[in-house]
This record gives structure tokens, C-alpha cells and sequence, in this order.
């Protein structure tokens, strides 16, 4: 057979790669013996399996650590933050960011990509970027193991030692309580998924609005402290006025577990009243007890039988898998498998020198991008404390939540809270709270201008 | 002489040393330790370009004007009473330094970067999220930052009084002559410019036909001007 001069550049391109390869597990076994003497004497236990491994049991690819190396496991807004201002107040610190992702995307404002109402440009975001302008390391690899005695983080790009561990894995969904069979919820996931984790759930989501012809567009509201409180009922905000703008016969069904709308309920629901009252049909209290994907259809424990063209199911949320895996997961009063740590050091317990922060944490501070970002900062100044040897108190988190309740203009309403511990009841509650909730007219437009500089500044601050 | 000394002498010496953009960048990085730096002695004028007092100047307005660069847009409010005086504030590595307060004769004006310390969140043409509270609005006393609702008290050299920015707004250093010329000198505190500078490439191009343009001295003099005529929109939430 005769030889193309393509084809003999593709075999060529081949072996390149190939020696590539075992110039990369030649390299990686260097990193090892000097990572052993200057991150902690626990990375002497990270050693090649093979002269081509790559994955699990090889060292990372990563250079020397040139201080104490604190590891953080998770690039959304908890992570991004505490890596950035851990690198900012500890400068000898050596931080390395984990994220399984090559690009960020935010769940905050994204309802108004859903409904076409912002650019997505607005929402993604260069890991990179923070990573360059920050001083830290990107590390594009999933964290698929924690040995917290030899203090080792195992991924799928190689192990890696770290001196200090945050977790920020995030919320995972729970579908317990709806299904015990896994073909169910598989289906459930990949048809109608919940759009609480950015990404294709996100894509999915929004083309369903997009192409949504007519009929019930179903929304559900799960218990427990779920991610973004306000996010449902915003969503359906803009999804009718979508429909009202675009003049779709369709029409938002909110199954809500809870008794009644759990944040916001004065601007979320007058805003219903108002502006969608052909659009929006509220159910509170409404648990769902047995969901027919086949029929398109759902039956409440009140007996109702609620049928939909299309819909985006929002099961209760849980700790990111990651607890689990790295044994540091503990069933919250809220949720299942959140952080079993101290609720002021964020510490694991028995591991001080892991953290678990962002809404994988057990308290139960609003799952949002504000809360996040503001515990960021402190967390990191605890760290930053710990390895230049001062203490730093615990200090609340502010959540500062914006939703849009119309979209063109926007108009939205706002919650601002820092939280405190009651004693008695061994909880945190909100402290000095305050909401903004009338949305027509200049206080709505302004909190819709609001909206975005929040976003921008937030933004600003985890990417430079 | 180090590099870093010389750095400095350049950017403390007189405009017409031409110096390098990318040296310009690294005063504006520079840390001496003194949380002040001395810009160029610009006059403050009306929009008229004649000089202007503290008495010409409403109380509890806001106003601002642009220095040390042409993008950077500062706050000037004369207070309703008497600042406090010798305030130690610091800056979000702990570095301390002194506010001294207000001036004039009743020691009421003050002024601030309009550049929130926070998020940078910052007063331009176009919108801003940052203003004075006068009597009877809401938070009144404070100049507040929308972006992310904080509050900082102009009495007291800008300390922090409600929200998560880790330091004060940086201070606009003044001086008034003794016929009431007012000029501003310096910048105190927390600068934000390199930030900034780094961020809005694409505001600066819109407002000021570009970084580089932006980025200019303001010398000799700086027009002040109501926020309202300086901003389409001051937004207050």
C-alpha cells in the first residue's frame, strides 16, 4: 500500500507524541524528589508506578513548591477567592487551584442568558486569567482521592502534597427523595435537569426556553438550604416575560415544596400578581410524589396531577461528591453530605489543615456567589494567619443577592444579610437584614443596573 | 542608587523628565512604606477655569474632578461640620497611616478616589454607583458604594463602616492658599491606579479615547464639576 505523504506525517505526529509522553513521566518523577524535601516530608510517599504513568499514583506535573503549598480543590467562587487573597496575604504561600472545568462559567445572572436577556460573554470567565494575574497555578485535573494523614490530594493529572487543603466542591443534587431507581434519575438529569450547576445544564435549559412552543413550562422548588434561594422563582420571572414578550402561549408552573416562596416573597410575589398573572401559576406546598416522564406528568402529595410540555426539575441539594470521597462529609441539619467542620475555622475536624468553604459547608449561610466570595477573603486570611502564625477570628459573611424579576428592562429586587450565632439554638441566623423588593419603576431599573455592577465587581475580583 | 530610589526621584521630580510608560507603571506599583504619594500641584478651577474657594462650593453636594490622571475621577465634599482630625486608618495589609482631615478654615472639605477600594466599582462618565449621602437620604452621612453596599464615613478619612472592602477609599491630599486657592497634591492611602488602569481598557477607549489617553497627568489644573454634570447617571439603590 502506497503512503501518502499526509499519512506519513500523521505516523510521525504519532510518535512525537508518544515521546512526549515519556519525556513528560521522566519529568514528573523529577518533580516528585524535589517536592518531597520542600513541601512536607509526606510527598516522599508520592512515587511513579511506571515510567509512562500519568494519572492516579504519579506525581503532578507540577514545579517545585517554593513555600508552604496550600491546595484549593474547586475554581468557583469560593475557590477562586480564597486562592486569590490567600496568595495576596500570605506571599510566601505556594497555591495551587484544582478545577476539573477549562473555563468558568456563573450561575449568578445567568437566568437572564436563559431567557436571551444578556450576553454569555457576561458569564464566562478565564481560569488563566486568575491564575496569571493572582500569582497561583491552574491546575486542570479532578481530584479523585484525599489521604489526610500523608496529607496527599490524588487526581486524574497525578498526586500532589499539600501543607494546607481547602474542599470547595460544591453542591451536588439528591434525588432521594423523588427516586430510588437510577434510570429514573438519569433521565431526570439529562432531560429535564435542574440548572443549578453551570454548564450544559445551563445550554439545555436555555433552549428549551428558546424553542418553547406552548403549554405548561414546569419549575420545581425543593426543601433544605438549596443553592440560590431566589433563583426558582426569578427564573420563572423571566421565563413569562419571555413568553409575554415573545408571545408564546405557555405558562410557568412553580411546584413549591416549601409553604411559600422563601426569600423575597413581597417582590417575587407581587411581581406574579402583577406582571404574570396569565403567565405564572404559584403552588406552594407542593410535594411531588410520584413523576411519570413518559406521561409528562407529576402528581403532588395533595393529589393533583400536574401534566408539562417541558420542564426543569430542581431536586434538594447535597455536598459535593468530594466530601464523600475525601471522608469529610456529615449529613447538616439542612442537607445531606455537606462539611463536617468547625463553623468558625472552617477546619475539618481531626484535620485542621483542611478546609471546607463555599456551599459545600454545613451552615446554613446562603448558597450564593456574595457569601461565597466574602467568606473567601476571610477564609484565606485565616490561612494566611495560620501559616505566618497569628489568628484570625471568625467574621460573618455577607450575602448580597440581586434577582431579576423582568428583563427588558431589567427590573430586580435585592437581600442584603450578614449572619450571627445564636447560642441557644447552636445555628447561625441572619443579622441585620434588609431587602429591596419593590421593583417598579427607578427602584427596580436601578436594582437591575445594580445587578450587573455587582456582577462585574465580583467578577473583577475572582478573574484580576 | 537603587533602581527602585531612582524610580522614585522620577516619579516625585518634574514633568519634563520623559519617562517610559512602563515606568510610570512602576511608581504607580511602588511601595515605600509611606501609604503617600506626591503627584503634580494642580489647581482647582471652575468650568469657568477661574479659581475656586471652599465657599463656592455647596455643602453636602457632590463634586468631583479628575486627578492625578485625566481617567481618575475624584470626590470633593464640603462636610456639613468640622472632621475629625489625625485618624489612623490602615490599609488591607495592615499598614497604618495618618488622615489629618478636613480643610479650610472649618475643616469640612474633604476628598476621596472615586475608585471603591472593594471591587473598584468607580465614578465615570457614564454611571456612578458611588456618591455622598446628604441629610435625609438614605444612609445619610456616609459616601456609599452600590456595587456592593458598603459604607465609608467621610469624617473619618473614608474608614470603613458597613460592607467587606478590606480599606478606606484612598484620600485626595489638598491644600488652600491663603487668598483660598485650592490645589490637590498627593494621594493618600490605598491607591487603587494600577488595578484600574489594568481593568477598563475598554471604558477608557469609550470616555477618553483610550488607556494611554486615560491614563495622562492631569497638570496645572482640574476642572470641578457637579457629579450630576460629570455623570449621565448617578444611581443610588
Amino acid at each position: 500500500m502506497a503512503i501518502s505523504r499526509r499519512d506519513a506525517l500523521q505516523l510521525s505526529g504519532v510518535t512525537a507524541a508518544a515521546i512526549t509522553l515519556s519525556g513528560c513521566s521522566k519529568y514528573m518523577g523529577e518533580t516528585t524528589s524535589t517536592q518531597a524535601v520542600s513541601v512536607s516530608e509526606s510527598t516522599a510517599a508520592i512515587t511513579t508506578n511506571s515510567s509512562t504513568a500519568v494519572g492516579v499514583g504519579s506525581p503532578a506535573p507540577l514545579p517545585q513548591a517554593k513555600g508552604p503549598r496550600v491546595v484549593v480543590v474547586g475554581g468557583g467562587w469560593s475557590g477562586l477567592t480564597i486562592a486569590k487573597y490567600t496568595k495576596k496575604y500570605a506571599p510566601n504561600a505556594d497555591v495551587v487551584l484544582i478545577e476539573q472545568r477549562t473555563e468558568f462559567m456563573s450561575c449568578p445572572l445567568s437566568n437572564l442568558w436563559v431567557v436571551d436577556a444578556i450576553d454569555l460573554d457576561f458569564l464566562m470567565h478565564d481560569y488563566l486569567q486568575a491564575a496569571r494575574e493572582n500569582d497561583y497555578m491552574y491546575f486542570n485535573a479532578t481530584v479523585v482521592g484525599v489521604d489526610k494523614k500523608r496529607k496527599i490530594v490524588s487526581t486524574s493529572n497525578g498526586d500532589l502534597a499539600y501543607d494546607h487543603l481547602v474542599l470547595a466542591p460544591g453542591i451536588d443534587y439528591d434525588y432521594s427523595d423523588w427516586t430510588t431507581d437510577p434510570a429514573l434519575e438519569q433521565r431526570l438529569r439529562t432531560e429535564y435537569p435542574a440548572g443549578f450547576k453551570a454548564g450544559s445544564e445551563h445550554l439545555s435549559l436555555r433552549n428549551k426556553v428558546l424553542d418553547f412552543e406552548e403549554g405548561n413550562f414546569l419549575l420545581t422548588v425543593p426543601t433544605g438550604n438549596y443553592r440560590c434561594l431566589p433563583a426558582p422563582y426569578e427564573r420563572a420571572c423571566l421565563i413569562a416575560d419571555f413568553f409575554k414578550l415573545e408571545g408564546i402561549e405557555g405558562k410557568v408552573i412553580i411546584l413549591d415544596e416549601n409553604p411559600q416562596i422563601t426569600i423575597k416573597a413581597d417582590g417575587f410575589g407581587s411581581a406574579f400578581e402583577k406582571l404574570y398573572e396569565d403567565y405564572i401559576e404559584y403552588l406552594p406546598s407542593s410535594k411531588i410524589v410520584n413523576i411519570d416522564l413518559d406521561k409528562k406528568s407529576v402528581e403532588t402529595e395533595l393529589g393533583e396531577v400536574i401534566e408539562f410540555e417541558d420542564a426543569a426539575f430542581y431536586p434538594k441539594v447535597r455536598g459535593g461528591k468530594l466530601l464523600e470521597i475525601a471522608g469529610v462529609a456529615k449529613d447538616s441539619v439542612f442537607n445531606k453530605q455537606e462539611g463536617d467542620i468547625d463553623v468558625f475555622t472552617y477546619e475539618v475536624k481531626g484535620h485542621p489543615e483542611v478546609y471546607i468553604t463555599g456551599d459545600a459547608r454545613p451552615m446554613g449561610f446562603s448558597k450564593s456567589g456574595n457569601t461565597a466570595n466574602s467568606e473567601g477573603v476571610i477564609v484565606a486570611k485565616m490561612i494566611a494567619g495560620k501559616i505566618n502564625g497569628k489568628k484570625v477570628p471568625w467574621e460573618s459573611p455577607l450575602t448580597i443577592c440581586f434577582s431579576a424579576v423582568a428583563m427588558d428592562p431589567v427590573l430586580a429586587i435585592s437581600v442584603n444579610a450578614s449572619y450571627m450565632y445564636d447560642k441557644e439554638k447552636a445555628a447561625f441566623a441572619f443579622a441585620n437584614a434588609s431587602t429591596n423588593e419593590k421593583w417598579d419603576g427607578k427602584p427596580g431599573i436601578n436594582n437591575g443596573k445594580g445587578m450587573h455592577e455587582w456582577a462585574k465587581g465580583m467578577f473583577r475580583d475572582m478573574f484580576s | 542608587m537603587e533602581r527602585r530610589d531612582f524610580l522614585k526621584v522620577v516619579g516625585a521630580g518634574a514633568a519634563v523628565v520623559i519617562v517610559k510608560p512602563s515606568m510610570i507603571d512602576q511608581t504607580l506599583y511602588a511601595d515605600d512604606g509611606s501609604m503617600y504619594k506626591a503627584y503634580g500641584k494642580v489647581k482647582l478651577v471652575n468650568s469657568d477655569g477661574n479659581m475656586m474657594k471652599i465657599s463656592d462650593l455647596k455643602k453636602e453636594e457632590n463634586y468631583v474632578f479628575n486627578y492625578p490622571f485625566v481617567g481618575s475621577t475624584c470626590m470633593l465634599i464640603n462636610l456639613p461640620k468640622k472632621t475629625a482630625k489625625e485618624v489612623t486608618l490602615k490599609n488591607e495589609f495592615g499598614v497604618e497611616y495618618l488622615w489629618k482631615g478636613g480643610i479650610g478654615e472649618n475643616q469640612t472639605l474633604v476628598s476621596y478616589s472615586g475608585i471603591c477600594p472593594h471591587q473598584l466599582t468607580h465614578i465615570n462618565k457614564q454611571e456612578s454607583f458611588i456618591s455622598y449621602r446628604k441629610k435625609g437620604e438614605k444612609f445619610s452621612g456616609n459616601i456609599v458604594c452600590d456595587g456592593h453596599t458598603t459604607l465609608y464615613d467621610p469624617n473619618r478619612g473614608c474608614k470603613v463602616v458597613q460592607g467587606k472592602a478590606q480599606q478606606p477609599f484612598a484620600s485626595i491630599v489638598m491644600e488652600e492658599d491663603a487668598d483660598g486657592t485650592l490645589w490637590a497634591v498627593g494621594v493618600l492611602g490605598p491607591e487603587k491606579f494600577h488595578d484600574f488602569f489594568k481593568n477598563f481598557r475598554r471604558e477608557f477607549k469609550h470616555q477618553f479615547g483610550g488607556k494611554r489617553r486615560a491614563k495622562k497627568k492631569v497638570t496645572s489644573k482640574a476642572t470641578v464639576l457637579l457629579m450630576s454634570e460629570y455623570t449621565e447617571e448617578i444611581i443610588q439603590l
